[in-house]
């Protein structure tokens, strides 16, 4: 059997008061690659968030590499290191005078208490490199708030390939891009999952994306609605179940169009 | 007008007299604190936070007044419970915190203006309250100032790379691994307390300049963290000591002249950061 990297059991989030994900389970299987979707408002992006451990959960187990998640989002910090996330976007304000180079190291450390200079060289080497596997070597003195939103999504890739992880939660990743950054971001994503062994969680609104590159699918509205390989859970039949009568048309129609 | 004028050997007389030289070593402490709490404040939009509170000690000073107490014992508790209810405050209401902030300060100020002019001894005093009497500070003063610095510096030392996670966007900072509702309030805590202590010096008014001003110009002109906040500290102590002499050297009023010189810094910074977002209207 493989290894389980992810799994969910029954995991119900309430938020002020009404109920947003109701009673989800499932799991993933080292290296594979799946897709969560679903309408606005489906609770995608508060499933992952309570996966890692950031909004807290009203009932349900989240085992993380085996290790179980905390009542407040605890995780042991070796577990932790091997888990990254991708939001949608940072929001910084402004001039923020943090640099890409050291942006990419906060990926490197753990969150725990320290010196500033403890592990010096070892984290400017392990920068280096994750800079050089996303393309991103002459950012590594820009400002991180004078990036344009392509580069900053490529930093954040260098964020998580600082360091080998296993598990790797994206929130629409592709938000932000327009068609042609979209297609080169999930390009670079694929050859790091395969190259770096990673497990991949992502919520997508890009169904032709996640029909072509995604081993599963899962379909969320409320609860798991539907979950099995794009070609069953991508139907036309399921769609039309997922989304409601008239979705299915509408998005062939616009097919590759970038989504914001 | 300057009548005094300026006198070489006026300045050199001033910096023999050790209240003089406790008023420096306090503007020097004060300033490198508020620039380095400052540097972390104004990046997670705490400016008017340090505002609102140095507005609503007013009250807390009041109340010490009205009940016989020395102003500064009442002074640290007041900020901390003030820091801690508008954290709560800020974390349950659906109202965004600058409206909040708004609220709670110019309501303590009202109350604390009603309290005070009840206790008619006090009234001659309100002019030190609001811009510090930096003169005044005592050998023990000094102390709690150094104590407070080193205490604050080795907190943001230590949770340096959580600060700044917690800075660029908490989600990311808690899949990290970050505690991050207790980093928030330790923080808010430990700029409470350094607003509360820095109040003495400074005033309630222009408290807030310590922390925003240093912090604003380094923020236009450094390209890294560790610099922004080595600048921001200097700045603020720099600031601070060129304000002192020449409010002794000109025989102006010492909070407000220190705050002068903070403007000159920051607007130095935006003549040599023409290219920053900020500077741009």
């Amino acid at each position: 059997m493989a290894e389980m990297i992810l799994e969910v059991s029954h995991l119900t989030i309430c938020r002020e008061g009404s109920t947003v994900v109701d009673d989800v389970s499932f799991t993933l299987e080292a290296e594979s690659d799946t897709a969560l979707v679903g309408p606005n408002g489906a609770g995608k992006s508060t499933l992952v968030q309570a996966i890692l451990g950031v909004l807290p959960r009203r009932t349900g187990d989240v085992r993380v590499l085996g290790h179980a998640l905390g009542p407040r989002g605890q995780l042991p910090p070796a577990v932790r290191d091997q888990v990254a996330y991708l939001p949608q976007s940072i929001a910084l304000h402004g001039r923020f005078p943090l640099s890409v180079a050291e942006f990419v190291g906060l990926g490197w450390d753990r969150a725990a208490l320290a010196l500033p200079w403890r592990g010096g060289r070892a984290r400017r080497a392990a920068v280096a490199l994750a800079l050089a596997k996303v393309g991103g070597e002459d950012l590594a003195k820009r400002l991180v708030s004078d990036l344009s939103t392509g580069q900053l999504k490529r930093i954040l890739l260098a964020f998580c390939v600082v360091r080998p992880r296993r598990l790797l939660v994206l929130d629409e990743a592709q938000a932000g891009l327009d068609a042609q950054a979209a297609e080169q971001f999930h390009g670079l994503l694929f050859n790091l999952r395969r190259s770096e062994g990673w497990t991949i969680l992502q919520v997508s609104h890009d169904l032709e994306m996640v029909r072509r590159t995604c081993s599963g699918v899962l379909c969320l509205n409320r609860s798991l609605r539907c979950s099995g390989s794009p070609d069953h859970a991508l139907s036309p039949a399921e769609l039309e179940r997922l989304y409601g009568r008239g979705w299915v048309a509408y998005h062939h129609h616009h097919a590759g169009a970038s989504r914001s | 007008m300057l009548d005094s004028g300026f006198d070489p050997a006026h300045l050199a007389q001033l910096l023999a007299l050790p209240f003089m030289q406790r008023a420096l070593l306090a503007g020097l402490l004060t300033g490198l604190l508020g620039g380095l709490l400052g540097s972390f404040a104004v990046l997670r939009q705490l400016s008017f936070f340090s505002d609102a509170l140095g507005h609503s000690a007013l009250l807390g000073i009041s109340l010490g007044v009205l009940l016989g107490l020395n102003p500064t014992l009442v002074l640290i508790p007041f900020a901390v419970l003030f820091a801690l209810g508008v954290n709560h405050l800020a974390g349950r209401s659906q109202l965004p915190t600058d409206a909040l902030l708004n609220i709670v300060y110019s309501s303590s100020l009202a109350l604390a203006v009603l309290l005070l002019s009840r206790v008619r001894s006090y009234k001659g005093g309100l002019q030190q309250l609001l811009f510090g009497d930096i003169l005044g500070v005592s050998w023990l003063d000094l102390g709690v100032i150094l104590l407070l610095l080193i205490s604050a510096g080795g907190y943001l030392l230590l949770s340096r790379r959580s600060q700044i996670l917690l800075t660029i966007d908490e989600p990311l900072a808690i899949s990290r691994g970050v505690a991050a509702g207790w980093h928030r309030l330790v923080f808010i805590v430990v700029l409470a307390v350094v607003v509360a202590i820095s109040i003495k010096a400074v005033g309630v008014l222009l408290i807030s300049a310590f922390v925003v001003i240093p912090a604003c110009a380094s923020r236009l002109v450094c390209r890294g963290f560790n610099a922004y906040v080595l600048v921001a500290a200097l700045l603020g102590a720099g600031c601070a000591v060129v304000g002192l002499l020449a409010s002794g050297a000109f025989d102006l009023p010492s909070g407000p002249s220190v705050v002068v010189v903070q403007l000159l810094g920051f607007l130095l910074a935006l003549l040599v950061a023409p290219h920053s977002r900020l500077a741009r209207p």
